[in-house]
């Protein structure tokens, strides 16, 4: 299991390099002059020059890209263009708060979609196998943020069961946590769930009619016993080759959804980075996406290596 | 309605069919949706009561009445309008986004699939780092470069979706490429660029067909969502996603504001999602547009059984293991009536004993051994008749009782050990896992005796082997897994299913003798299933051949040989190869096992018989006590096996 993790890593490292260049290279196409929007038009020259020397902005960029790298390799992602605070401190602050949403919505998308996807298949074409399929083509079209606000006005308007906005760290109260990450992670699991609950549906219908489906059953196996390890393990294999897309793409909505629920997480600073054009920012913040994503897939491929014994490395 | 529903009524269906498939009025509803949202988009100005930037500090937040439909927003303006004015703002949005990621995905995607090489090389490994980021991020990057707004927003997503036309137009000539190589090979002529676009065209047209509904549906979802966080259409602007951002403050107050832009985005959404699974379902099928639908059927008409022969039911003996008696297994049909697979079927055999089922695929062999275990597939039943196991009738069992006769008392060992071993867990596993579940082991009792089982079966080095995967092993080493698994429950009747026809000739007859040596170990009843005679001869004391879902003859293997009495079985011996003489071509039986529901009124075998006669166009018993025949010229007919 060692070497496939290290293979993998392997493999996954030249991804963070192209990245890293790519972001640092489009952020640097920037029309306008950071330095403009840092002291705007009415500094002096001096002040212009001064600005320009402590940010290395009369360097080349490929000088300034492999002293950029030189310290984000060091976990030293730079400072930001407005307020001078340092852009790893900032990332970090707020990576948890991020990471907690999105790990509780693909912890409800997978145990949803896998539910509803195997209930699906165990009856093709039944009320229940409608019900998941309908359930999954509208689950797919409803926008994050718009569920939601519904669930705001259900849950925290009107029932008063969840807090409607903020966010509380695990570990000042797990309790108080785990009731400020509902809802947003029910908004922003949703449309995974349909998705995943797709996948399993048709990998589930599929290794049903196996032969060593019927071999176990025929070996006298209780039909809890062979559906439940016998056919899921082999239906994840297709599963968890896309879960890893899956948890980009909630990563992605987590973003989003932070906003409905007032939540202060990488969205709310990717956004005012955006709006400021505060360039080390969106640098540092894609670099941190792009690892997150690369240990989401790698842990991916662990636990696909795990289900499918032939991807192993023997 | 068209004529089409009026055909899916006919067939007697009671299910309401509107929401299997792509039926016509999910379609015509969802494009009714589309054509809505087109019309209100293209005549907002004239549709929409109110200008949808006009506010009216007086009247904010107001419900529904009948001078706002829907209501008014936080700053008076009328909802409905600005739901309006949003249609138009989506479709410029879609059209936008996706006409950029169109024209930059598809031609860089043709040039690198066309160019290959560097540039192929170096374009994909930056598509693989746009894609390995949240969709939402890269959008939020080219909005730093850019700026916000609408219109830039659609660029944005327009350059992140074009990463999947890129690719598909990159696929498609990569795989014309590899024709044209193959072509060009034989004529000389045009050039490859030249035959490359002829036959781009054709085939790049409908997956960005499918792709661009994927996409709509996608860049709706997006723009909503960067508007929503205000980095899309600005305020005062009405869009969908700007109208949620105001709804979202107001949601303690007033959150009706949320619901009309909220089902606009979804059926919008639905809509093309919908539209789009119609059209790949069309394009995946040819030409058809409507799925077709092959709802089972739950009903079995019981009336078709056929007479059992009350006089060939095997004799009774003290020993005897498995009784079968008139087993008819059905599938149900189309149009609700009952199929037979298997009429008729009777046998039995005795502890110690080897009964062949020979026959053409098709016959009902295979189907016979999955019938007695309760094993059959949803769609078959069996109807009628008894399966005796042990003194016990089967098919008057619980669920739950026959699975503890599953394992305990009669296991079965299939035609290909590849696929009968489950691919994610090692041998050794699954065998203690039987042992473990029907005997109640420990897990250290159950992989002590798993390894003892492997080496019983003859796998040398046992405690490593069963620590393997099932892909790890060759077919004579996984069938032997098989049948260790199979036995290690030690069952009283063991059903082989072509064991030996997906393996190697050379590991044949080492399988074969090992059936035979656990036999004289165990003491087991096999149901033999093969449709290899000379497998059959090898190792069955007696053989009944079966043809078209009944038995037309059973006998001891010595006399069937010997003198077969049935026209079919006579058939197959000359059919079968000999080792000795190799050059004459084989005879074979003309014709092919009429497939289920088109057998012969009479002897099924009629149409394929040299000795027919009128006599033959009835039901045909099975005679006999100790030899059983279905043939009624069998006493006149003296057929040898043609040597």
């Amino acid at each position: 299991m060692l070497r496939l993790v290290f293979r993998r890593l392997l493999a996954l490292a030249p991804l963070l390099f192209i990245v890293s260049v790519l972001t640092f290279s489009f952020t640097s196409l920037l029309p306008s002059d950071p330095v403009d929007l840092i002291i705007g038009d009415t500094g002096t020259q001096e002040q212009h020059e001064m600005v320009r020397e402590r940010l290395g902005l009369n360097q080349p960029i490929v000088v300034r890209y492999v002293q950029w790298l030189g310290r984000a390799v060091r976990g030293d992602l730079g400072n930001s263009f407005f307020n001078s605070v340092s852009v790893t401190g900032a990332v970090m602050q707020r990576l948890p708060v991020t990471l907690s949403l999105t790990a509780v919505s693909a912890l409800i998308a997978i145990i949803v979609g896998i539910a509803a996807g195997v209930a699906a298949a165990l009856r093709p074409r039944s009320w229940i196998d409608r019900l998941a399929t309908v359930g999954a083509t509208i689950g797919q079209a409803i926008p994050n943020f718009w569920f939601g606000l519904l669930l705001v006005a259900i849950f925290a308007v009107n029932l008063r069961w969840f807090p409607a906005t903020g966010f509380t760290p695990i570990s000042v109260s797990p309790w108080d946590w785990l009731r400020s990450v509902t809802l947003p992670a029910v908004a922003l699991g949703l449309s995974s769930s349909a998705a995943i609950a797709r996948q399993v549906r048709s990998a589930m219908v599929g290794v049903l009619q196996q032969d060593y489906i019927r071999a176990a059953r025929a070996q006298g196996l209780s039909a809890r016993r062979v559906i439940l390890k016998h056919a899921l393990t082999n239906a994840m294999v297709p599963v968890v080759a896309v879960l890893s897309f899956q948890i980009t793409v909630l990563l992605g909505g987590a973003l989003i959804v932070e906003q409905v629920f007032a939540i202060n997480g990488l969205g709310t600073l990717a956004i005012t980075a955006v709006r400021q054009q505060d360039i080390p920012m969106i640098q540092g913040l894609v670099l941190v996406m792009v690892g997150l994503v690369v240990i989401v897939q790698l842990a991916t491929d662990v636990i696909y290596g795990f289900l499918n014994p032939k991807a192993r490395p023997s | 309605m068209t004529a089409r529903a009026t055909d899916s009524g006919a067939t007697r269906s009671r299910r309401p069919r509107w929401l299997a498939g792509g039926s016509f009025v999910i379609v015509a509803v969802a494009a009714a949706v589309l054509a809505l949202l087109l019309f209100l988009a293209i005549f907002a100005d004239l549709v929409s009561p109110y200008d949808p930037l006009t506010q009216n500090l007086m009247d904010s937040l107001q419900g529904s009445s009948a001078a706002h439909w829907l209501g008014t927003d936080d700053l008076g303006r009328d909802v409905l309008s600005r739901l309006i004015y949003g249609c138009r703002i989506a479709v410029i949005a879609a059209a936008e986004a996706t006409t950029i990621a169109l024209l930059i995905g598809v031609p860089i995607g043709l040039f690198i699939g066309y160019r290959g090489g560097w540039w192929d090389w170096i374009v994909m490994r930056v598509v693989e780092a746009i894609v390995s980021i949240p969709g939402i991020m890269v959008a939020i990057v080219i909005l730093a470069l850019l700026g916000t707004g609408l219109h830039k927003a659609m660029i944005a997503l327009g350059i992140l979706f074009s990463t999947s036309f890129l690719r598909l137009a990159r696929g498609v000539v990569l795989a014309e490429r590899e024709e044209v190589y193959v072509r060009s090979a034989r004529v000389i002529g045009a050039s490859d660029s030249r035959i490359l676009l002829r036959h781009i065209l054709p085939n790049i047209a409908p997956p960005l067909i499918v792709q661009t509904t994927l996409t709509v549906g996608a860049v709706l979802l997006a723009e909503a969502g960067l508007s929503f966080i205000g980095l899309g259409v600005q305020p005062p602007d009405a869009s969908w996603g700007t109208m949620l951002s105001t709804a979202a403050a107001y949601m303690d107050l007033h959150p009706f504001l949320a619901i009309p832009p909220g089902i606009a985005i979804i059926l919008t959404v639905l809509s093309v999602n919908l539209i789009g699974d119609v059209i790949r379902d069309g394009i995946g099928r040819g030409i058809t547009v409507a799925a077709r639908h092959d709802t089972p059927v739950a009903r079995f008409e019981a009336a078709s059984a056929v007479e059992p022969s009350a006089a060939a039911l095997p004799p009774l003996r003290p020993d005897e293991v498995l009784r079968v008696e008139g087993l008819q297994v059905t599938v149900a049909s189309q149009d609700g009536t009952g199929v037979p697979l298997i009429t008729d079927l009777s046998l039995s055999i005795a502890k110690g004993e080897t009964l062949g089922l020979v026959g053409e695929s098709g016959s009902g062999k295979t189907l016979t051994g999955l019938a007695i275990l309760g094993l059959t597939s949803v769609a078959l039943r069996t109807t009628h008749g008894s399966i005796m196991l042990n003194g016990r009738d089967l098919r008057s069992l619980s669920q739950r009782e026959i699975q503890h006769v599953r394992g305990n008392e009669v296991a079965m060992v299939f035609q290909d050990p590849t696929t009968s071993l489950n691919p994610a867990f090692t041998v050794g596993s699954q065998i203690a896992e039987v042992l473990r579940a029907k005997k109640g082991l420990s897990k250290k009792e159950a992989w002590e005796r798993t390894v003892a089982l492997i080496d019983r079966v003859g796998i040398p080095r046992p405690e490593e082997r069963a620590r393997a995967f099932p892909h790890e092993l060759s077919g004579g080493m996984a069938q032997r897994i098989a049948i260790a698994r199979a036995l290690s429950c030690n069952p009283s009747l063991l059903i082989a299913d072509e064991p030996t026809t997906a393996l190697d000739v050379t590991v044949q007859q080492e399988i074969l003798d090992l059936f035979r040596d656990l036999q004289a170990e165990f003491g087991m009843a096999i149901l033999f299933v093969t449709h290899d005679l000379a497998v059959a001869a090898d190792i069955c004391d007696r053989i009944s051949v079966m043809y078209a879902g009944e038995m037309v003859e059973m006998a001891e293997v010595g006399r069937l040989f010997a003198r077969p009495r049935h026209p079919y079985t006579r058939g197959l011996l000359t059919a079968m190869p000999h080792a000795s003489d190799r050059n004459p071509p084989l005879p074979t039986i003309r014709g092919n096992v009429p497939r289920p529901g088109t057998w012969p009124a009479g002897c099924r075998f009629s149409n394929r018989c040299d000795f027919r006669i009128a006599a033959c166009e009835r039901r045909i018993p099975l005679t006999g006590t100790n030899r059983l025949v279905r043939c009624i010229r069998a006493e006149e007919l003296s057929l040898e096996a043609a040597q």
